[in-house]
């Protein structure tokens, strides 16, 4: 398959006119990013010793919405293949991010903690290999939990919650919390292994311990989503 | 181990969940394709994933939202 195939392949998954023959071509593109995926999965997991969740191909829909909402083209897409790694807290995160940078010769580092993406905080690693892309994400167990959350939220009210838009109740709320989570994880850092002698009023106004902290963040989101009645218990 | 999910993103449900080894990696693309296939078929816009990890108590913990509703994914993990 050319580049130009491929991206007229995107041309017709953006405006919803997938065929058969356009899903077994999408098919043969994402596969063929798989000796390159396996062989980073490995390298994290053999010489960092990391749980990883992996992805070989991106969904279709994920990339048709993908397509529609950035003016990119399918050759473009970076995250194509990609892993996830959950880490307990910021310090972890930084020494992943850190060893990932020294294992692989290409990545680029996308910090999404400094610049959040509509309140999306995680590190991305993309590493370059043999001319594919590959995404590593690497979250913190509270970086995780406000993503999935947002992510639930946008499925079962309105998908662009994630980008900005749709209801501005629950935006505001999900913003609150994550810079709610940002503030505590900056804390916790700050902090880490004693317990702060003058706590900071995030952490004082939380209770100071780190997991009673997690707990109050919990209690946060089962408190909003029960406000918002968002669920269908 | 491979994780076959079809997920309706707009009820917030997982439609189908199917477990394939490892050495079975061919097995579980090519029934993602035709997953995808016959939901393009029948004009259904689920998403299709398919997603591997160590055990599937890793993949719930790394994909929550797949498998558990908003009230759950606040409660803490056991």
């Amino acid at each position: 398959m050319t580049k130009t195939q491929i991206d007229r392949l995107g041309e017709r998954l953006k405006m919803g006119q997938a065929t058969p023959e356009d899903l077994r071509m999408l098919d043969e593109f994402r596969r063929s990013f798989f000796p390159v995926y396996e062989k980073v999965i490995l390298t994290i997991e053999e010489q960092l010793k990391l749980k990883t969740t992996g992805r070989p191909a991106k969904s279709t829909t994920s990339i048709s919405d993908k397509l529609n909402r950035e003016s990119i083209r399918l050759t473009q897409i970076q995250d194509i293949t990609g892993c996830r790694v959950i880490v307990s807290n910021i310090s972890e995160q930084e020494k992943v991010v850190a060893e990932l940078s020294r294992i692989f010769p290409k990545v680029t580092v996308i910090d999404r903690r400094t610049t959040p993406s509509n309140g999306y905080r995680a590190v991305h690693v993309v590493v370059e290999s043999q001319g594919r892309l590959i995404e590593i994400q690497i979250r913190t167990s509270l970086q995780h939990l406000w993503a999935e959350v947002s992510e639930k939220f946008a499925d079962v009210t309105d998908p662009a919650i994630k980008y900005g838009k749709g209801s501005q109740e629950v935006r505001t709320v999900l913003n609150g919390m994550s810079e709610l989570v940002a503030s505590v994880e900056l804390d916790e850092q700050r902090f880490e292994g004693a317990p702060p002698k003058n706590p900071s009023s995030v952490l004082h106004g939380l209770g100071g311990e780190p997991e009673g902290i997690r707990e109050k963040v919990r209690k946060l989101l089962e408190s909003t989503i029960k406000r918002l009645a968002l669920d269908k218990e | 181990m491979l994780f076959l999910i079809e997920y309706d993103r707009g009820g917030g449900e997982l439609v189908l969940f199917e477990k394939f080894d490892e050495s079975n990696r061919r097995n579980a693309e090519e029934a993602r394709l035709e997953l995808e296939l016959r939901l393009n078929r029948l004009g259904i816009g689920h998403e299709v994933v398919l997603l591997e990890a160590a055990t599937e108590s890793d993949l719930r913990q790394t994909h929550r939202r797949y498998f558990e509703t908003l009230t759950e994914l606040s409660r803490p993990q056991s």
